[in-house]
């Protein structure tokens, strides 16, 4: 703590040497919605500037003078003024929607200027409106796939909305929909994400150079803001799709200045409709399947410079077989921020944030029918201020505090079965983390952006932790090569809120941006990162019925060390960007399970968990074309991640089942006229690690494989093309048709490639043969979809 | 009641049959595997059976082959095979296609048999333990509508009241007209072995012998209850985990790994044997399928 002080106090005393300066500072709106702009780039003269903040809220310190000011950001048009800074100067501005450009530009210049301008690197932001232009898989706009487009990014398998970032695992992604944790990210067992494309205002995902205003996870930070709705008057849309249909409302609150709201609310809903069709084919016809989700978000301004938001999400995914199985899963969460101006220099923010994770399985075979609940809760609480020093120079101190409750399960009885209830031990974390972050410019060459987090994690009672013989539940035979379980030989009982383990942590975090020319910039950053939350699951891709669990006694947090290294270069006057990044990623303490792990109903966990490092390194080739009538990106990653765990490959390094050598995509977006748009999309992956068997045995009747070591095959390289047309409405009319084909040339990529025992089905029962066979399984073939979008 | 993920899987075939063209493909002929050298199968184990003795106790011995091989595994008949209870050793002697047995053998309830095994330069050793299993309540075969999981026909129910205070573990196993049957299905883990971890000192009614196996009428239906130890219990998870992967990865899909034996090459013990060797108590009912 005393460490924590005398930096603080430092950066105050170097930094607040108070010159005849004054400030320029003000928000910045949309002026077609009035919702605030975050990220504008504000650049005074030539070598000063600064960005809005997640509040459209800039400010930046000038000498006296007459400056050029100019604002310009994605979408918009670029606003240029003339401003006399004789004291200090409060200007709001409002942006216009530049739409030819919107039409044109998948990257625009303003970005291309940012990337090679600012201190940030391993970022990546994509818009909504450039997400809608692109093709989609399956007919549903998603922002996790189009992600995947983007280098350092793969996805778990085809199709799916799980995601890789620089070799983690999918659950090393912190994921936060206006700052909520949401920690499960899709619908329909990966095929489709949560998010709501028309209530999303802005995506950015951190690879690395991880700012230390985040934390909790090792590999990455998706960062989802929603829209805030239009505080100027009141807009519908409509979005009706093959798969699912979307609402959205949107419209102002109270009466301000101009005749604008005070505030403004969206509500926005989807709801798949694939249930619809199942009773048409006859199999089916008992059978639910489905899933919903609302976003809600609403903002109020109490005055010039205290501005409230409340935001929510809610969203299930429900299965249903009549009389066999039903699940029903999703996420909830709440959150509600104030902002305050406390002065033209000072911002202030604080969040309470609720977020809640639950599945529910109901399984109803004759004589066993039984009910299996869990979930996750998060109570959040961030505070931060903002201290913009000047022009370069801004510090963030704030902390964030979670308090967590996991059930890990109960079972309840249905139809008064035999089947005992139980109730799993909740488990009770609390993580404080406390913060600086500090944006230093040394000059106009070079600027720093560093800062450290403390983090800290208890669990808390009440609880009862097992004791085990030689003080850990599993004991390594290296003989055997195979863990063996400990005996119990005690419980230890917690009472209720007294603290069962704790850690102290120190991530250290910084980065730095030389300006080699005005086209050419040098980056390189390091992070450590701590994760103290483990996802329980030992499938490769996000299933339902996925776990968290806290790290504790028997569990240490993960840990990791990212060294990236970027070059940044803006070609023909920024009609192109180009950059490289190399990265290279320590990992350590990571979870895998033990040989035959049993993760569900699993009373007991630490059991079944080991703990490993792993090591990931890579290269990410980018380049972006940013005007005309053709724009888009080509990238190109190649990585390697290798995990080494003691009981798995005879404790050598394997390659990690997201391990991914080569992987391609182009991405174009071409204008044909006002009313056509096309989009296309190729990629080109080389094949995952799989494990294939070497040899067979028969046991019980049944064939057996024999296996050795891990994922030491791959699957084939896949390769797909998607294509997409948009027209839109002609001048003054409503409506826009969207059409999409996906995998356009059919090709049946493999999903897996499984070994198995041939079978003879006789009276509909499948007798095996003896013999063995291998298949292929593969999904996404061509997929043909339409869209119909209007407003009212 | 162990894991559902095997419902899951299915759960994942059909959400994708609908929402999207799913599309599986026979390469068998287009892939070759690697093959590890040989290694040591043990097939089966002692079974003590009070309804219906056995004449004799026998097991396999084999080798591995390669996985995509369409011969037999081939047989081991020059090992020297003996089981102890501690006091006594009884030797187990060839009798040609792998089949080792001993008649003289009266397996008692608690104990543990150990069996060594020399061939080929190692010696091999495991040991399982003889767990009482409960009776029958009552057996009865019912005809049920055929559901997507399962066929239309009749199926062998059992009541079966669990010991209280003692751990159980359960195997329940199907035969037709005195022939065993299995299917490779991704429910086994769960339907065809329990623990009483939910159901201790309860009884549990109308529970399925094999829910995927039907019969026909004038069809001989024999079920067993075997009362088995928590080691072949976890092995037996693991096997009817693989064996009933359906490929899919949502759904749970365990990285793949051999599933580990009891039986521990005690020369060379990374020269692994592969198989359980087994000693269970078996509750045995058959009857006529009428109407």
């Amino acid at each position: 703590m005393k460490l924590y002080t005398s930096i603080l106090f430092g950066l105050f005393f170097a930094t607040i040497q108070a010159q005849e300066n004054f400030t320029l500072s003000g928000y910045v709106m949309d002026a077609s919605s009035g919702e605030s702009l975050w990220g504008v780039n504000i650049i005074v003269g030539t070598n000063q500037g600064t960005i809005t903040n997640d509040y459209g809220f800039y400010s930046i310190t000038l000498k006296k003078g007459t400056y050029t000011v100019e604002f310009s950001s994605l979408g918009f048009k670029t606003i240029t003024k003339k401003i006399v800074i004789n004291g200090n100067v409060k200007l709001n501005f409002e942006m216009e929607e530049d739409t030819a450009a919107l039409d044109e530009v998948v990257i625009t210049s303003s970005k291309a200027s940012r990337n090679l301008k600012s201190t940030e690197m391993s970022v990546i932001s994509i818009k909504p409106a450039i997400m809608k232009k692109l093709p989609t898989g399956l007919g549903e706009v998603d922002l996790v796939k189009s992600i995947q487009l983007l280098p350092g990014v793969s996805s778990v398998s085809e199709g799916s909305s799980g995601f890789n970032v620089r070799g983690g695992s999918a659950d090393q992604n912190l994921v936060l929909l206006d700052e909520a944790t949401i920690y499960n990210a899709s619908h329909l067992l990966g095929f489709f994400s949560v998010f709501n494309a028309d209530a999303v205002k802005d995506v950015k995902l951190y690879k690395g150079a991880i700012p230390a205003t985040f934390g909790g996870r090792l590999s990455s930070v998706l960062d989802i803001k929603q829209r805030e709705g239009n505080t100027k008057e009141f807009n519908g849309e409509l979005g009706l799709g093959l798969i699912s249909s979307r609402a959205l409302i949107e419209g102002p609150i109270g009466k301000g200045k101009n005749d604008e709201g005070k505030g403004s609310y969206l509500l926005a809903g989807r709801r798949s409709y694939i249930d619809v069709f199942a009773p048409l084919i006859d199999d089916f016809k008992d059978t639910k399947l489905f899933f919903y989700d609302v976003n809600l978000k609403a903002n109020y301004d109490l005055n010039d410079k205290n501005h409230l938001f409340l935001s929510g999400y809610f969203g299930r995914d429900s299965f249903e077989i009549d009389k066999v199985f039903g699940n029903t899963y999703g996420n909830g969460s709440a959150t509600l921020r104030w902002t305050s101006e406390l002065s033209d220099k000072l911002f202030f923010q604080t969040s309470a944030i609720y977020s809640d994770y639950e599945y529910q399985v109901d399984v109803l075979t004759s004589g066993s029918e039984f009910r299996w609940k869990s979930n996750i809760e998060n109570y959040n609480f961030k505070p931060r201020l903002s201290y913009f020093i000047s022009s370069g120079n801004t510090l963030r101190i704030g902390a964030d505090f979670t308090y967590y409750n996991f059930n890990p399960g109960e079972i309840s009885a249905l139809n008064n079965s035999s089947t005992t209830a139980q109730d799993f031990q909740d488990k009770k974390a609390l993580e404080i983390a406390s913060y600086v972050d500090f944006e230093n410019k040394i000059s106009d060459k070079l600027s720093l952006q560093y800062g450290i987090r403390l983090s800290n994690f208890s669990r808390l009672g009440n609880e009862t932790i097992t004791q085990y013989a030689n003080g850990s539940p599993l004991t390594y035979n290296p003989t055997l090569d195979t863990f063996e379980e400990n005996a119990v030989i005690g419980r230890t009982n917690f009472d209720s809120g007294s603290g069962i383990e704790n850690f102290n942590n120190i991530e250290p975090r910084a980065s730095a941006r030389y300006l080699w020319n005005n086209t050419t910039s040098l980056k390189a950053s390091y992070n450590r990162n701590y994760q103290y939350l483990h996802l329980i699951s030992n499938s490769t891709s996000a299933t339902p019925l996925d776990i968290w669990t806290p790290s504790g006694p028997y569990l240490k947090p993960q840990y990791s060390d990212q060294f990236a290294l970027g070059y940044f270069k803006t070609l023909k006057n920024k009609a192109y960007d180009f950059s490289v990044e190399a990265y290279y990623k320590d990992l350590r303490d990571v979870t895998d399970f033990v040989d035959g792990a049993d993760l569900l109903f699993q009373k007991n966990i630490e059991t079944q968990i080991v703990q490993g490092k792993g090591r990931a390194y890579g290269l990410e080739l980018q380049l972006n074309k940013n005007y005309g009538k053709l724009t888009g990106w080509a990238s190109y990653t190649l990585a390697k991640s290798e995990r080494q765990v003691t009981g798995i490959n005879n404790n050598t390094y394997y390659p990690s089942n997201n391990d991914q050598t080569h992987e391609l995509s182009i991405v174009g977006v071409y204008k044909l006229n006002d009313r056509w748009d096309f989009g296309a999309n190729f990629v080109y992956g080389s094949g995952k690690p799989v494990t294939y068997p070497t040899g067979k045995f028969e046991q019980n009747g049944l064939i057996v494989a024999d296996y050795e070591g891990r994922n030491s095959n791959r699957l084939p390289a896949f390769h797909r093309l998607d294509l997409s047309a948009t027209l839109n409405p002609k001048k003054g009319k409503n409506g826009k048709w969207i059409f999409s084909i996906g995998n356009v040339y059919n090709k049946q990529n493999a999903a897996t490639i499984f070994f198995r025992e041939r079978v003879n089905e006789v009276n509909d029962v499948n007798i095996p043969t003896g013999k063995t066979e291998a298949s292929k399984f593969s999904f996404l073939g061509i997929v043909p979809s339409v869209t119909y979008e209007f407003k009212f | 009641m162990r894991v559902l993920i095997q419902i899951l899987k299915n759960f994942a075939c059909i959400s994708l049959i609908i929402i999207t063209v799913s599309c599986e493909t026979d390469i068998t002929d287009d892939i070759s595997l690697a093959s590890s050298p040989p290694k040591l199968v043990i097939n089966g184990g002692l079974e003590r059976s009070v309804n219906t003795p056995l004449s004799s106790q026998e097991f396999r011995l084999t080798t591995t082959n390669n996985f995509l091989s369409d011969d037999p595994n081939p047989i081991i008949s020059d090992a020297i095979v003996s089981i102890t209870d501690g006091t006594t050793v009884w030797g187990f002697n060839h009798q040609g296609n792998g089949v080792y047995s001993n008649s003289d053998i009266t397996l008692q309830l608690t104990k543990n048999y150990t069996i060594t095994i020399d061939w080929n330069g190692d010696t091999y050793k495991g040991s399982d333990t003889l767990n009482e299993v409960p009776k029958f309540d009552d057996f009865f075969a019912v005809f049920e509508e055929g559901t997507i999981f399962s066929p239309e026909g009749y199926f062998l129910k059992f009541n079966s009241t669990d010991p209280i205070n003692v751990k159980n573990y359960y195997y329940n196993r199907l035969f037709r007209n005195g022939e065993f049957l299995i299917s490779p299905d991704p429910g086994n883990s769960q339907n065809l072995i329990t623990s009483d971890e939910f159901f201790d000192g309860k009884q549990r009614t109308n529970v399925d012998i094999n829910g995927e196996i039907n019969f026909q009428l004038g069809e001989t239906a024999t079920g067993q209850q075997l009362g088995i130890s928590k080691n072949y219990f976890d092995y037996l998870f693991e096997l009817f985990t693989q064996t009933g992967n359906t490929g899919i990865s949502f759904g749970g899909n365990p990285p793949p790994a051999t599933i580990r034996s009891n039986v521990i090459n005690t020369t060379i013990p990374s020269n692994r044997a592969v198989g359980f060797f087994y000693v269970v108590d078996i509750e045995e009912k058959s009857l006529l399928i009428e109407e």
